[in-house]
């Protein structure tokens, strides 16, 4: 790929993943209903998951594996690390999620309703 | 030596997840079990404590990979100390909660062990990696398991307190992973040590985005004044054992991951100061929201975050003594805030609100676990003998030495709110009559143990301060030295790499 249209690309995700994150902070700070605000979290996490792959990306960048015909290819390979992380985040995102929704499902058994409004027994 | 300091992770992991199976050939597996390992933990980090306080710091590798590339466990003085405080009180917590719903159910029992497990192996581990992202790994193991035990009481408002707590802490993970992208970004390294000797390369702005963002991420552990709107709910919601599981183990986590990161990570300047600052917004909010707390547990809750503010003020003033302040005052709220949770949920046991005017005249039916709580409120506002003193005059002296006096004048201040809402309580123990709807419930003995045993302790480090004060010197030079730090973790992977 041309430096230049690589750069292109590397700004867009980096926007991209942003704005990911953004959208899912307006849904988890303004949505008033219980799902809508444990979708924005997943939303930031997808957000911030991009941005790490991003980080670790290069030019014309090749799979981290040492293959045949691909002994010396240290050079080209895109960083491992960022791909290490992003699946140990998705894991941790996915076990805050079901927590997330058990809860969901626990509040909603006790209240009839999703609605944040009619749920405040505590004082935020 | 009785093992590695990994061990301090690894068996507590190994054991929640084996609780469920063991369960299945003997129910009392699952109460015994965690106690031997807590025990075995607390022997653990003691002796290993023992050990790098005369031959220096362990540095474990994991995996076989070389520090900067690969995970590594630092074992210092300072991070041994708080392992120690950590186990300690996670077996007094075991221990009091021994017989928890004993007669009543299976289930419940079962999942309050193997969350408290997991509490107190991602709060060790918390402390002792040295690894940006293990520490994050570990700082969800912590939340998870703190947001299920929030939850843990159907009957009461526990789900909406542990959904609120949960909603803050997985926005502050999120900070906290935007953080490490940061800094990887600018470093491509993820160990502390190399980020701490590479950080003066990074360009200033990011520096100081990047530490914002770590404020954000740990801030929620460690009860930091805009982020701690779950504490008192949290506080008030989970079982009483586990209040005091928060207030020993986890927020202490939280402070020393804040620590770690403001003098060893970055070296920002007016991040010392920063601290200083928000720890006297938080001490002086909270410690006014106490006095308003008509509910004993959140009173305590306020409490806890306002001398969490006082421990960031000692941090904040930035010198040796300051931090040996902090450390002093950390060990000692970590000891005296479980007992006044322990025997205060006593006190309040049959009430459905735990109202504070429901512990009217209980002095002469529960006189044990009054005594025990009056010493803890008299220890906690810092009465001489009592361990609190010693810890409030050495951040008074601390300060006094930096010229801060409009810090000192404060502190008084707040002190003065503290003893107004602590001895109301106690007065009420003793001088008022008691109710005829509220029944009082006797402590089992293996709680009342847990509760003496917390009170001992307060009465020797009250008297004799220099049982401690060595280990709190050790590990507050342990903290203020960064080049050593850098130099043990680096060299072990340079010779690894020979």
């Amino acid at each position: 790929m041309k430096h230049e249209l690589f750069e292109i690309l590397q700004f867009g995700i980096y926007s991209a993943s942003i704005l990911l994150i953004l959208i899912g902070l307006y849904a988890a700070l303004t949505k008033r209903s219980l799902i809508k605000i444990v979708i924005g979290l997943s939303i930031i996490d997808a957000g911030i998951h991009l941005l790490l792959v991003a980080i670790g990306y290069i030019n014309m960048g090749t799979a981290p594996i040492f293959s045949p015909g691909y002994e010396d290819a240290a050079a080209t390979m895109v960083d491992p690390v960022p791909q290490a992380l992003v699946l140990t985040a998705i894991v941790i995102g996915f076990a805050v999620t079901a927590v997330a929704l058990s809860l969901v499902i626990r509040l909603y058994r006790h209240h009839h309703t999703l609605e944040i409004d009619e749920i405040k027994n505590l004082k935020w | 030596m009785v093992g590695t300091p990994v061990l301090l992770i690894a068996i507590p992991l190994l054991a929640a997840f084996l609780i469920p199976l063991l369960g299945m050939l003997w129910k009392e597996l699952v109460r015994i079990i965690p106690g031997i390992v807590l025990a075995y933990m607390m022997i653990l980090s003691a002796s290993l404590l023992y050990y790098v306080l005369e031959n220096g710091p362990i540095i474990e590798v994991l995996g076989g990979w070389s520090p900067p590339m690969g995970i590594n466990l630092v074992f210092s003085p300072l991070t041994g100390f708080l392992t120690t405080i950590m186990t300690f009180l996670g077996f007094i917590v075991w221990l009091y909660s021994y017989r928890f719903k004993r007669n009543v159910d299976f289930e419940p029992a079962k999942k309050y062990f193997i969350f408290l497990m997991m509490l107190v192996a991602g709060a060790v581990g918390i402390v002792l990696t040295g690894d940006i992202f293990n520490q994050f790994v570990f700082i969800e193991i912590v939340g998870i398991s703190a947001y299920a035990l929030t939850a843990f009481y159907t009957g009461r408002n526990s789900a909406e307190a542990s959904f609120k707590y949960l909603l803050m802490g997985s926005l502050s993970a999120s900070a906290l992973l935007i953080a490490i992208a940061i800094v990887y970004s600018q470093l491509g390294t993820l160990n502390m040590a190399e980020i701490a000797s590479k950080v003066h390369l990074m360009d200033p702005t990011f520096k100081v985005i990047a530490m914002i963002f770590f404020i954000v991420g740990i801030g929620i552990e460690a009860e930091m004044f805009p982020l701690n709107g779950w504490a008192p709910d949290a506080y008030t919601e989970a079982p009483g054992p586990i209040g005091a599981a928060f207030a020993g183990i986890l927020v202490k986590a939280g402070i020393y991951a804040m620590v770690r990161m403001i003098f060893t990570l970055f070296d920002v300047p007016g991040a010392v100061d920063f601290l200083l600052a928000i720890g006297l917004v938080t001490l002086i909010i909270a410690e006014t929201a106490a006095v308003k707390q008509d509910r004993l547990k959140r009173m305590l809750a306020y409490s806890s975050i306002g001398q969490m503010g006082l421990v960031m003020v000692a941090f904040g003033i930035g010198t040796l003594e300051g931090v040996y302040a902090a450390l002093f005052l950390m060990l000692n709220h970590a000891i005296i805030k479980p007992l006044l949770f322990l025997s205060g949920s006593y006190l309040v046991f049959n009430s459905k609100d735990k109202y504070i005017n429901e512990v009217n005249g209980l002095g002469k039916y529960l006189p044990i676990t009054s005594v025990l709580f009056s010493l803890g409120a008299f220890a906690i506002v810092g009465l001489p003998p009592f361990a609190g003193f010693w810890s409030k005059l050495s951040i008074l002296m601390a300060a006094a030495n930096e010229g801060m006096l409009l810090i000192i004048a404060l502190i008084l201040m707040v002190s003065v709110v503290e003893i107004v809402y602590y001895f109301r309580v106690v007065n009420r123990i003793y001088f008022f009559e008691k109710s005829k709807d509220v029944i009082p419930h006797r402590p089992r003995f293996n709680a009342l143990l847990s509760m003496i045993v917390l009170g001992v302790i307060i009465l020797v480090i009250g008297f004799y301060p220099d049982s401690v004060t060595g280990i709190i010197h050790k590990a507050s030079e342990d903290l203020m030295n960064t080049e050593q730090y850098i130099n043990n973790v680096l060299s072990v992977g340079k010779s690894l790499t020979k």
